[in-house]
């Protein structure tokens, strides 16, 4: 997750946000998937403790929130009875994607079941994803048997409850995503990013601009999962005390209500702005991801281990860097107002096409091969050197490469995606008067996206699913851990 | 010039109210933001900036969960049950106490106000002979003069080792799951810990025994994973040291801070006979605003004063309000208006600036491109 | 009766809407005034709706009295202890209801019961006595033992929870709460638990015994030095009261907690 881009455009947004008392957008598209009927999550834990749930309200409709309650927060066997409920919620929605697949070649590998959609949670913010997965972690080694029994949909709750969590801090994923964060790629507020995690005032710069209300947790309570300290004094311990289930749920609905309705408008917002042109392949990949995580429960894997071993823990990073460089990429040939930043930068030009040539060849015979040239005048600060390999946002299956770049005319030679004719396709070169756009940044995306080698995809990003016990097998200890 | 000495000049600020006595979690708190005068005048007077800022209507936005503080009590006295039996076992493992090392002191069974003569007594006694020396001290009370006065803190627990090695133990009630503690909460005991191992390095010093007796690793106990068991782990807290120091020596020169700032200046809330501030409000904020403040987003976790001072860098248009990074991608502009003026065009950009001012201009170029 | 019950329901509301608004204006002196009107109010209701009339609300008397479980289990474990561990051993072998909210005035009124009629009760629960002869805070004795046994040199705390963890591992017990108990002893005595088999399954309680005793004799000489040292100076200081409930020193000044 991490702090949303801190460039300079990105700060001249948040200054010009401030100066004005209005957000200001730092993208022209969206850059997560948005399905229809996402599940809103808003989990609540009891403070003090590091998973003890306290309620939560989610749902899929808006109209309809469920609200679950753990009726006595002190109670720990409540706690496990509480996480059935939530299982009983979560659950059949996942199930819901499980049927319907569609079978997906591989090169080299075994072709393999993708859901044909997804599920989606959506939480508050950063805190709340990281809570989920803690609540996984604290219930996925549970059993239904043994000394401290728990319902049986209790430990594959958590299990799920984990891989979303994980899944969450995946580049680019979109199958579980937290609010404060995804408004926060996609505005600039006028206050800090410190400020930025509190929903309500988020969503206030925004929409009308800032109010000391959204600071007010009698007026906005807290969106979780921590909950207001005077609340938890003047209102949930006495209602504790008195020992009324009755008195606790509608204690708690007051602090959930109102971060239901910001969650929806938080959900509209980004619902108005077009999906970016990568995101449908990016959540592909999440579909991927998500049936390999299906397919290795219904195989009877053991639950995700405690930690990492050396080994995993090294691909699994290695995995988050190149998903990180790849999202940056996507995103930055989506949307051309993150492309400016590497405009700023230098890594990237944008400009007229002033003169072509478009059947200039090099080679002879054989090797002789078509070269178009175009000549761009830019106003940006080039820092390329001649011979860099360019890719364009307006022609993605091209490559090309620097010629020459001086006093705003930039010349470059267009090397990749012209085919075998000796002349041009129509459109396949600028035409002069055109607005194109070049940048130094390229991502293996534009390849073969749908067909990566099986063996080194892992199983979070579609491919096989392999089961990672090797390095830890949960074992009696797990499943006894007390939970206090 | 003026003709009072610092410690009037401090007293005459604090003026009637009376003196808010530091703990571990404030003097901490005091090396979060080093630069800011403000704080440094007010803390060097013990001014209360929780009641200044109450008074003002720009009342701190902390507090902590009853839940919180009832789920600490309770872990910390499950570790010290049975003679400290979990804390033992934990500081065998740890630090290969001998078994032998048992001997415990319960500093709170005398008076409160022997308790600091009672502490200082069985740590000479301890530092000067090895052999015959306790080795848990519960409920010790040490002491730290900070500008002129004493701060009284109270660690959970210090550790003596045979081999001469005091340390400080702090017992936290956030978990370590796996291996894996919130960073921001590990980072915060750090700070406080040091607090405590400063104020005990002193105290030998004072009895003449060296200071370094006293280890710059602390025991963190914490509980591990959902269960209440307890779990101790070393965290090394010399950076957490040096930033202190660095910061209580600053505060001994706090005759430089108040030059220049009027001899009748002063923070007092002028309580009423029921303890009510009668001070008017506009008379303390102007106070206030003689002293310059360094507002930073971080202010927002660690001081009463935060929203007084947030309030006051919105009124000046100040770009602090965004945060540190947007403050050093700025790189020395220091208002909004003005970073605004040298991206527009409208200002030219003062000697320096000109790198800046470029960049901002093409940043502005560039947005309004896109979003047009 | 439930005209009174609605009477009694609106004005508790009322009371804690009035604390709520004291506690945001800070006025501690009225939120405590309100609180306590507050609870009597609450057992007025709770009395009245259980048919009973609010002057005589005594608690259901339980079989066995409070200071008798204490005793009980002061017994069983034969050695100075914290309330949390009378707690847990009453519960895992004598059937106790103790709740640890009980304990907190019993040993102020064992004092009082004394000094009214001295020795007029068979047994009385006391304080164990620091080596400043004042009492030791949170350790129960009985005073039937020794002097010796009920105070406390520096190396006592540790020796007494070993004699405990011997006391518990003696006892006969299929109730899950024992075995529980016991495993969290067994954790903090080196070579109690049997590491390579997992620190899971219960323990061995033989294997306890024996390790807690390697344990003592390593402290049992320089404990029972310092305890007859501190034994002699109480005989020779402190008056019956004192010996039993510790000497009152000037300097008992108790925190309060605001909670």
């Amino acid at each position: 997750m991490g702090v949303p881009g801190v460039s300079l455009l990105t700060s001249l947004a948040r200054l010009r946000a401030l100066d004005e008392g209005i957000a200001q957008p730092i993208a022209t598209v969206r850059h997560c998937h948005l399905r229809d009927q996402p599940m809103v999550f808003i989990p609540l834990k009891l403070s003090g403790e590091a998973a003890a749930p306290l309620a939560a309200m989610l749902g899929t409709e808006r109209d309809r929130p469920r609200l679950l309650v753990v009726s006595q927060p002190r109670n720990r066997d409540l706690r496990f009875a509480w996480a059935a409920e939530l299982a009983g919620v979560l659950l059949p929605y996942i199930a819901r994607f499980l049927a319907d697949t569609e079978t997906v070649e591989r090169r080299g590998a075994d072709p393999y079941e993708r859901a044909l959609d997804a599920p989606q949670l959506i939480v508050p913010n950063a805190a709340g994803v990281a809570f989920t997965r803690l609540l996984g972690r604290s219930t996925r080694f549970r059993r239904a048997d043994g000394p401290y029994p728990v319902p049986d949909v209790v430990p594959l709750l958590g299990r799920w409850l984990t891989y979303f969590g994980e899944r969450a801090a995946y580049p680019g994923s979109s199958l579980m995503l937290a609010a404060t964060e995804e408004l926060g790629r996609h505005w600039a507020s006028g206050q800090s990013s410190l400020e930025d995690a509190n929903l309500a005032a988020l969503l206030g710069w925004i929409t009308e601009g800032p109010s000391d209300a959204a600071e007010d947790p009698l007026i906005w309570p807290p969106a979780g999962p921590a909950t207001d300290p005077g609340f938890d004094a003047e209102v949930l311990a006495p209602a504790i005390d008195s020992g009324s289930a009755e008195r606790i749920t509608e204690a708690l609905r007051s602090q959930l209500e109102p971060t239901w309705r910001l969650m929806w408008q938080a959900i509209d917002l980004l619902a108005g702005l077009e999906a970016g042109a990568s995101v449908a392949q990016r959540w592909e990949q999440d579909r991927g991801s998500f049936s390999g995580m299906a397919q290795s429960i219904a195989e009877g894997a053991p639950p995700q281990a405690r930690r990492d071993g050396a080994i995993a823990a090294a691909a699994k990073l290695a995995r988050m860097e190149r998903a990180q460089a790849g999202y940056e990429v996507q995103r930055a040939y989506d949307d051309p107002l993150i492309m400016a930043e590497y405009r700023l930068t230098g890594e990237a030009f944008a400009g007229e096409v002033i003169e072509t040539v478009p059947d200039n060849v090099e080679g002879e015979g054989r090797s002789r091969k078509l070269r178009p040239l175009v000549v761009i005048k830019t106003d940006d600060p080039v820092r390329l050197p001649p011979g860099a390999s360019l890719g364009t946002p307006q022609r993605r299956g091209q490559g090309a490469e620097l010629v020459s770049a001086d006093e705003g005319l930039v010349t470059v030679k267009i090397t990749k995606g012209m085919g075998r004719g000796k002349t041009p396709t129509p459109g396949a070169v600028p035409e002069v008067g055109e607005r194109v756009c070049y940048t130094s940044l390229t991502d293996d995306f534009q390849g073969s996206p749908n067909l990566p080698d099986a063996e080194a995809t892992p199983w979070t990003h579609g491919g096989p699913p392999q089961h990672h016990a090797a390095e830890h097998t949960p074992d009696d200890e797990d499943a006894q851990e007390e939970w206090s | 010039m003026s003709g009072m000495n610092t410690q009037q000049r401090l007293d005459a600020l604090r003026g009637a109210t009376p003196p808010r006595p530091h703990d571990a979690r404030a003097i901490a708190a005091l090396a979060a933001n080093p630069g800011c005068t403000r704080r440094a005048l007010m803390d060097g007077a013990g001014a209360d900036k929780d009641a200044a800022a109450r008074h003002l209507g720009f009342p701190a936005p902390f507090g902590q969960s009853p839940f919180a503080i009832t789920r600490g009590n309770v872990f910390e006295s499950l570790v010290k049950a049975d003679g400290c039996a979990e804390l033992l076992r934990m500081l065998r493992e740890l630090l290969g106490l001998p078994i032998a090392e048992v001997a415990y002191h319960d500093v709170e069974n005398v008076g409160a106000h022997l308790r600091h003569a009672h502490t200082r007594a069985l740590i000479d006694r301890a530092a000067r002979d090895a052999q015959d020396a306790g080795t848990l001290y519960d409920h010790p009370l040490l002491t730290l003069r900070i500008a002129g006065h004493t701060a009284y803190l109270e660690p959970d627990v210090v550790a003596f080792q045979l081999g001469g090695r005091f340390h400080i133990v702090e017992i936290k009630s956030f978990a370590v799951i796996d291996g894996q503690a919130d960073p921001a909460a590990v980072a915060a005991a750090a700070r406080q810990a040091a607090v405590y191992v400063l104020a005990l390095r002193t105290l030998l010093e004072e009895l003449g025994h060296d200071p370094l007796q006293v280890s710059h690793d602390v025991v963190l106990v914490c509980p591990e994973n959902f269960a209440n068991r307890p779990v101790a782990t070393l965290v090394d807290v010399r950076k957490q040291l040096a930033v202190l120091r660095r910061q209580l020596t600053r505060m001994t020169t706090l005759d430089r801070l108040l030059e220049g700032l009027p001899d009748d200046l002063t923070f007092d809330l002028l309580p009423g006979e029921d303890g009510r501030p009668t001070r008017p409000v506009a008379e303390l904020a102007d106070a206030l605003r003689r002293t310059t403040a360094r507002y930073a987003p971080d202010c927002l976790s660690t001081c009463d004063l935060c929203f007084f001072c947030r309030d006051e860098a919105r009124q000046e248009g100040a770009s602090d309000l965004l945060g540190r990074q947007v403050r050093d991608e700025l790189g020395g502009v220091g208002s909004v208006a003005e970073a605004l003026g040298l991206a527009d065009g409208a200002r030219d950009p003062a000697a320096g600036q000109e790198e800046i001012a470029r960049l901002l201009r093409n940043a502005e170029r560039l947005r309004r491109e896109c979003l047009t | 009766m439930s005209d009174r019950l609605d009477d009694l329901e609106r004005r508790i509301d009322e009371l804690r809407a009035g604390v709520r608004k004291a506690m945001r204006a800070r006025d501690g002196a009225r939120a405590r005034a309100l609180r306590a009107e507050l609870r009597t109010a609450e057992r007025d209701w709770d009395a009245l709706v259980s048919g009973e009339q609010p002057a005589a609300a005594p608690e259901p008397t339980p079989l066995v009295t409070v200071r008798e479980q204490v005793h009980q289990g002061l017994r069983l474990l034969g050695a100075t202890a914290q309330p949390r561990l009378i707690v847990a051993v009453s519960e895992a072998f004598l059937g106790g209801t103790i709740r640890s909210a009980q304990l907190t005035s019993l040993r102020r009124d064992e004092e009082r019961s004394f000094r009214t009629a001295p020795y007029g009760r068979p047994y009385y629960l006391g304080a164990a006595l620091t080596d400043r002869l004042s009492p030791a805070r949170g350790l129960l004795t009985l005073s039937g033992w020794p002097l010796e046994r009920r105070v406390v040199g520096p190396l006592s705390p540790r020796v007494d929870f070993l004699t405990c963890a011997i006391a518990v591992a003696s006892q006969e017990s299929e109730d899950e709460r024992a075995t529980r108990l016991l495993g969290r002893m067994a954790r903090n005595i080196p070579g109690a638990t049997n590491a390579s088999s997992g620190a899971l399954g219960p323990p061995c309680p033989e294997r306890v015994i024996e390790a807690a005793r390697a344990e003592l004799a390593v402290h049992a000489e320089r404990d029972t030095r310092d305890r007859a040292e501190l034994a002699r100076r109480a005989a020779a200081q402190l008056d019956d009261a004192a010996r039993l409930f510790g000497a009152a020193t000037l300097s008992t000044i108790k925190k309060e907690y605001v909670t």
